[in-house]
């Protein structure tokens, strides 16, 4: 993300954008409907690539957790932040939407299948981890709890993943382009891509943010009080 | 429903969960330009060497 300004950042969110009504557009007026779910069907539209995103995000993250604890460069710290916070962001997306499709499908809004406890799960640990460093002031110890916190949690996306396999689920099995009509392919791809870009650029900027932040944090004391222990300022500053 | 398995209508879920989906997304991008804007508006000591993190 060396370089990265956030015009590239807002560049991407526009394209994100211009896919997601494209596709939105193709999913809700072009499609034909499902033979026995019917147009509700179209919320997979937009449900399926918020999920697909969510993990990605959230494995981001993970490989953020990882590049900190062995690099130490507060630039992965910043990156889960921001990778923790999208996750987090459209994975509640991702069950508000599930719930929206499921009362017409399953005559309830909420059930806790296999897919759906294991998809809460994964939220409040990730937000769980977010509020963590919120109460932890020492930089270099909010960022080596809340990496390994990550990594501890991130066990629960391939569970997710498998949840609909392992056990006997109401959630359907994961749909992707091989697993669906040709008809319904092009707006999932292009809703994909859409949500995918918009994520990049959420995650660009919520990372300039935390490194905003950060810079804050590890700034050397003003000259008045230069002499103080404080943090070690640029030298900090891997 | 039509009582023969197959969902009849439905829009109105339909466009719940397009709309719920644009005011997320929508939402929290704005509210991170606005938290964005807010910090970069700080004195540069405390938010001038960011190229330095990122």
């Amino acid at each position: 993300m060396r370089g990265t300004r956030p015009v590239t950042a807002y560049a991407l969110a526009a394209v994100g954008l211009l896919l997601l009504g494209a596709g939105s557009f193709w999913g809700l007026f072009v499609a034909p409907a499902e033979t026995y779910m019917g147009d509700v069907q179209r919320i997979m539209y937009v449900h399926v690539p918020t999920a697909w995103n969510a993990m990605l995000a959230f494995t981001f993250a993970f490989g953020c957790a990882l590049a900190f604890l062995f690099q130490g460069s507060w630039k992965w710290d910043c990156r889960l932040e921001a990778a923790m916070e999208v996750g987090v962001v459209l994975s509640a997306l991702l069950c508000a939407q599930g719930a929206v499709w499921a009362k017409p499908t399953w005559g309830v809004w909420w059930d806790w299948d296999p897919r759906l406890t294991t998809t809460a799960v994964l939220v409040f640990a990730f937000a769980g981890i977010l509020a963590l460093r919120t109460f932890v002031d020492d930089p270099a110890r909010r960022g080596t709890w809340s990496a390994v916190a990550a990594i501890v949690a991130y066990i629960d996306v391939p569970i997710v993943y498998f949840s609909v396999k392992w056990w006997n689920s109401l959630h359907q099995q994961p749909s992707s382009p091989a697993t669906v009509s040709s008809a319904f392919h092009w707006p999932l791809r292009i809703n994909a891509f859409g949500i995918l870009f918009l994520m990049i650029a959420l995650i660009t900027l919520r990372s300039r943010l935390a490194a905003l932040r950060l810079q804050g944090e590890l700034a050397p004391p003003l000259p008045a009080a230069a002499g103080g222990s404080g943090l070690a300022g640029a030298g900090a500053m891997r | 429903m039509s009582g023969m398995g197959v969902i009849e209508g439905g829009w109105e879920f339909v466009w719940t969960a397009y709309g719920i989906s644009a005011a997320v997304l929508l939402g929290y991008a704005a509210s991170l330009v606005r938290r964005l804007r807010s910090v970069q508006a700080r004195p540069l000591r405390e938010a001038g060497r960011a190229s330095d993190v990122l």
